[in-house]
């Protein structure tokens, strides 16, 4: 039956009320109302679902409300800090790492997840890191000049500090 | 004008859509939600051909939270389809009356409170059927004794299409060599990431909004009319942000037609959303094609005549299926100047999902057989296959007898550039193989298939007191990048920046009309709509300017970021924010409103200009599995004057891959008409560790017909990525494949077969 | 020597390029004509789709040429 469980998603605490079956990806997408993240595929294939949970790259319709409780789930709509987009985001406009921009969601947290462990990607570990997330319209060359570019930004951003 | 003049276009400028795009921002019809909205499902026949006796919906209806169940009785029982001028051709009813006639075929729609309880009350349909013989190959679905699958046509012969030129028969007669050959072109699934959805809200003072995902806002809102009986008028269609259409969100779809249905009979606000298993089976599809091509050529390497018969499997409706039959035949020709030249192109139905546009158009099957069979004539002939190119290249202003005018083509140009790669890449590893393929493609299709007496493309510009632009367009977003193509045009006529455009789009109640996303349109279509509104605009600012800057004529004032000048002296100038109030204050205080509109007239059967280019594909091909792997993709195009540079190049590595991927690995499997393989996993588009490098060469061409001199770009590289790839796989390891996909397995046995006749001619050899 | 179509007059230098005629314009009237000559104009293009050659459409320049003496009937 119905039960109510405690979510933390972009750092702010939520009550909500799940079905036993429910993915974190309905629960996010209907009950929370934030829809940044992209249902496509539902079974694991497309990695347009993809959130950041307890600091992996999930694809949220594999997983469970139940078991996202307690854990800290970042979603495309908590990675800008303020009106100050995130530095994969601004690469993504720079470079035109979409199109549609449906897989764009999945693939911002697949690169988060990638960068967060790994400041400094070679080409190859940036594509393995997306090769998870589909994306029918870009053909990737850009998407990978796009983390490519966020990556040296953010190394810059972290030898100023 | 030289192109260093331009402030806006031509600059790498971000997308317009972008913020919103990279925030989660953006909303798709799949995000949307009403209050008090319901969700609607669509029941669909586990038959390939059956009758219908009887469906009884009462269990579905005493489930409770399920409102309504809807079944053809309830409809108007009208047939749609998009070549409204040829009613015999409009034969899907959507919701099926007497017959199915595929797998995936809807019969009964329903709406509930809940997706679950409409998935559960799906199950208490009772349908009952009565199976019928069905007919899946189209060499079989024609023989006599085969199923009729629609009852006006004849042994499921659908369309035929002829076009010729010359006199192919006298000229095979004087050609040094001939060839003839066979090939298969497979079919593909769009793999759109979102899929067709549909919000549909239906008010009780007789109104219909419908938002959906869609290629045309425009048509959606003509074939719901057709089907629904309400007028143009009466509904209203939002096209919201669009997750990818690729040509399979053009004709009316089962969830928009549905979900109005659905809403109408209930006054309330009705969802539908297909599921990915419906996506793949209950969609459309591009069209799966058999060629027969006889190909004349004289021993120096000059292409005389070119015979193309095609048999394309229909499925089970016609859709756009008929110009996807047209489209092969005409660019079964190209990209090369034939004197004569045949096609004959046959569509039959078959008990399949049906095939209809996918983007590319016929264009991509005609060209994998035509530059296959390119390289095996100059491997015959003993001619360098880029030179036998060069040779027969088509060149500007070149005239194609009752089909087109070709005016700007720097095809020759794109030859040579690849050429050049080609010998500074230098000796290849083993088993790499470099392949060619020379294509062009349409910009904008001239077919008014839908009957409209509106322009094709329409746009309006209107100038606001704080000098901020506001442009609506009816052109249709889907991931291309209209909105910042039209954006940047409207900006550079106007002489603002791109910051100053407002864009208003995807409402038909508020844009003029534009018949949307498909052919390659958008660029020059809607981009010379914007273009004559936006000077129509920028006159009214210049008569006003003229009073205050006083040159001798009005044209020799102009505007330029955001300052009215003299054209020949940028200083003596003043401001445009000054320029507009003025304007304004002379107007009674109206806004300034400019419009525009284009339609192509007198520019031949397919489209008013071409785009061309060259592929050349490096492989490498395991000889132990047959796996070909993606090592460069270099591409020499020409598109006219580039608007949105990085637009245009996303276009062309994205197409560049879906061609790929087409030529490889996306094989749609089917048993007894039902898709074995409809989810991503065992339908392999190619992933980011599947593609390699590209490198784009731009060749420089203008087109007089389009704005600023450019033309399409981006689609037509769905084109000669299958015949590159089959080319290089036979240079790489000498087999040559002739039926799509390009499989391992494929490979694999025409690798063993090679070894094995080569042992049986061995021995022959050593006696010799 | 020009041959006409039957049913619409047009001309060509020869009965396999009227036939194709025929069958490319293929409204109501020209199949009419076909269906009256006690082939069909189905038929006619399926064996024009599945044979070798010209199969289907020789048929129909055969009766083209017999047509020619005003002989057979004109639909439409
Ligand atoms: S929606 Fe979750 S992987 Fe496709
Ligand atoms: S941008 Fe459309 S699927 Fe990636
Ligand atoms: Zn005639």
């Amino acid at each position: 039956m119905e039960r109510i469980i405690s979510l933390r998603v972009n750092k702010e605490d939520y009550k909500v009320m799940v079905r036993p079956g429910e993915s974190l990806l309905d629960v996010l997408r209907n009950r929370l109302g934030m829809t940044g993240t992209k249902e496509c595929c539902n079974e694991g294939d497309c990695g347009a679902c993809t959130v950041i949970m307890g600091g992996r790259a999930v694809n949220a319709c594999l997983v469970l409300a139940v078991e996202a409780e307690g854990e800290e789930i970042l979603t495309v709509e908590g990675l800008a800090r303020g009106s100050a987009l995130h530095p994969l985001q601004e690469a993504f406009i720079k470079c035109g790492g979409f199109q549609c921009g449906f897989c764009t969601p999945g693939m911002l947290m697949s690169a988060k997840a990638l960068l967060d462990e790994n400041i400094d990607p070679t080409e190859d570990e940036i594509r393995r890191g997306i090769s998870g997330n589909l994306c029918r319209c870009t053909g990737y060359v850009k998407i990978i000049d796009s983390i490519k570019e966020a990556a040296s930004v953010m190394r810059q951003g972290e030898s100023d500090e | 004008m030289s192109k260093s003049n331009y402030s806006v276009i031509g600059k790498r400028v971000g997308n317009v859509d972008g913020v919103e795009k990279v925030t989660g921002g953006a909303k798709y019809t799949v995000d949307m939600v009403l209050p008090n909205m319901l969700h609607g499902k669509i029941l669909r026949s586990p038959h390939p051909h059956a009758r219908i006796l009887n469906i009884d919906t009462r269990r579905a209806e005493q489930l409770p939270g399920v409102k309504i169940v809807l079944t053809a009785k309830d409809t108007l029982g009208r047939k749609n389809g998009i070549w409204r001028n040829f009613r015999d051709l409009c034969d899907e009813e959507i919701l099926c009356r007497e017959k199915v006639r595929y797998v995936g075929d809807a019969v009964a729609a329903l709406a509930a409170t809940d997706l679950e309880t409409a998935e559960k009350a799906l199950d208490l349909i009772d349908v009952e059927y009565e199976l019928l013989p069905a007919a899946f190959d189209p060499l079989d679905a024609l023989h006599d004794g085969m199923p009729h699958i629609h009852e006006d046509f004849e042994r499921n012969m659908n369309v035929y299409r002829q076009i010729e030129w010359g006199d192919v028969e006298e000229a095979f007669s004087q050609c040094d060599h001939i060839r003839e050959d066979t090939f298969y072109c497979s079919s593909q699934a769009h793999g759109c990431l979102e899929p067709h959805c549909a919000l549909a809200s239906f008010s009780h003072d007789g109104k219909l909004t419908v938002w959906t995902s869609t290629q045309s806002a425009y048509y959606t809102q003509l074939l719901l009319s057709d089907m629904t009986g309400l007028r143009e008028g009466d509904i209203k269609v939002i096209k919201p942000h669009v997750g990818g259409g690729f040509g399979s969100k053009l004709s009316l779809d089962s969830a928009q037609y549905c979900a109005a249905l659905l809403s109408m009979k209930l006054t309330r606000p009705v969802k539908i959303v297909l599921t990915r298993a419906e996506e793949f089976g209950a969609t459309k599809r591009r069209t799966a094609i058999h060629y027969k091509v006889k190909l004349g050529a004289m021993k120096d390497g000059t292409l005389v005549a070119r015979k193309v018969q095609a048999i394309t499997e229909g499925g089970a409706y016609t859709a756009m299926g008929g110009t996807a039959l047209y489209l092969t035949g005409f660019f079964s020709s190209f990209p090369y100047k034939f004197d004569h030249y045949q096609y004959d192109g046959f569509r039959v139905y078959t008990n399949n999902e049906t095939a209809s546009a996918c983007r590319g158009f016929g264009a991509p099957q005609a060209n994998f057989v035509s530059e296959s069979q390119i390289d095996m004539m100059a491997e015959d002939l003993g001619i360098d296959p880029i030179e036998l190119r060069i040779k027969n290249a088509i060149t500007p202003n070149h005239e194609i007898p009752g089909q087109a005018t070709i005016r700007s083509c720097e095809l020759r140009q794109c030859l040579e550039a690849i050429d050049k790669w080609i010998k500074e890449r230098g000796p290849l590893p083993p088993n790499h193989g470099i392949g060619v393929s020379a294509y062009g493609f349409m910009s904008g299709g001239i077919f008014n298939w839908i009957d409209t007496p509106y322009a094709f493309s329409s746009a309006l510009v209107k100038i606001n007191v704080d000098g901020k632009v506001d442009l609506f367009i009816g052109a249709n977003e889907i991931g291309q990048g209209s909105n910042t193509t039209l954006s940047m045009i409207c900006a550079e006529e106007l002489g603002v920046r791109l910051e100053d455009i407002t864009l208003h789009t995807g409402d038909t109640s508020v844009c003029p009309v534009d018949l949307g996303a498909w052919g390659s349109r958008q660029t020059l279509m809607s981009g010379n709509a914007v273009k004559m509104a936006a000077l129509e605009a920028k006159k009214q600012l210049l008569e006003v300017a003229f009073h205050t800057l006083k040159p001798n004529v009005v044209y020799d004032l102009d505007i330029k970021d955001r300052r009215v000048h003299l054209a020949e002296r940028p200083r003596r100038g003043i401001s445009y924010f000054d320029v507009v109030k003025d304007a304004i204050r002379g107007k009674e205080g109206q806004a300034i409103i400019g419009r525009g509109h284009y339609t192509p007239h007198g520019k031949g059967m397919i489209s008013p200009a071409y785009s061309f280019g060259v592929q050349a594909v490096e492989v490498k091909v395991d000889r132990q599995t047959g796996k070909v792997e993606l090592k460069k993709i270099v591409t020499a195009h020409e598109c006219g004057q580039v608007i949105n540079p990085i637009g245009l190049e996303g276009q062309v590595e994205g197409a560049s891959v879906m061609a790929a991927g087409w030529a490889l690995t996306e094989e749609l499997k089917s048993r007894n008409g039902k898709i074995l393989n409809g989810d991503f996993r065992d339908y392999k588009m190619l992933l980011a560790e599947d593609v390699p490098e590209m490198i784009l060469i731009e060749v420089d061409s203008y087109e007089p017909e389009g704005p600023y001199g450019a033309k399409e770009a981006g689609e037509g590289l769905t084109v000669p990525g299958a015949g590159a790839i089959a080319n290089a796989v036979y240079n790489a390891v000498g087999v040559r494949i002739t039926q799509m996909p390009l499989s391992a397995e494929k490979i694999l046995q025409a690798l063993e077969e090679k070894k094995r006749t080569q042992k049986e001619v061995d021995p022959f050899e050593a006696v010799a | 020597m020009y041959l006409k179509c039957p049913v619409c007059k047009k001309e060509w230098n020869a009965s396999l390029k009227v036939a194709r005629h025929i069958f490319g314009n293929g409204d109501k009237a020209h199949r009419a004509w076909v269906n009256s000559q006690g082939v069909s104009f189905t038929d006619l293009l399926i064996r024009q789709a599945t044979g070798s050659g010209n199969q289907g459409f020789m048929v129909l320049a055969k009766i083209v040429e017999s047509s020619q003496d005003g002989t057979s009937g004109v639909a439409g």
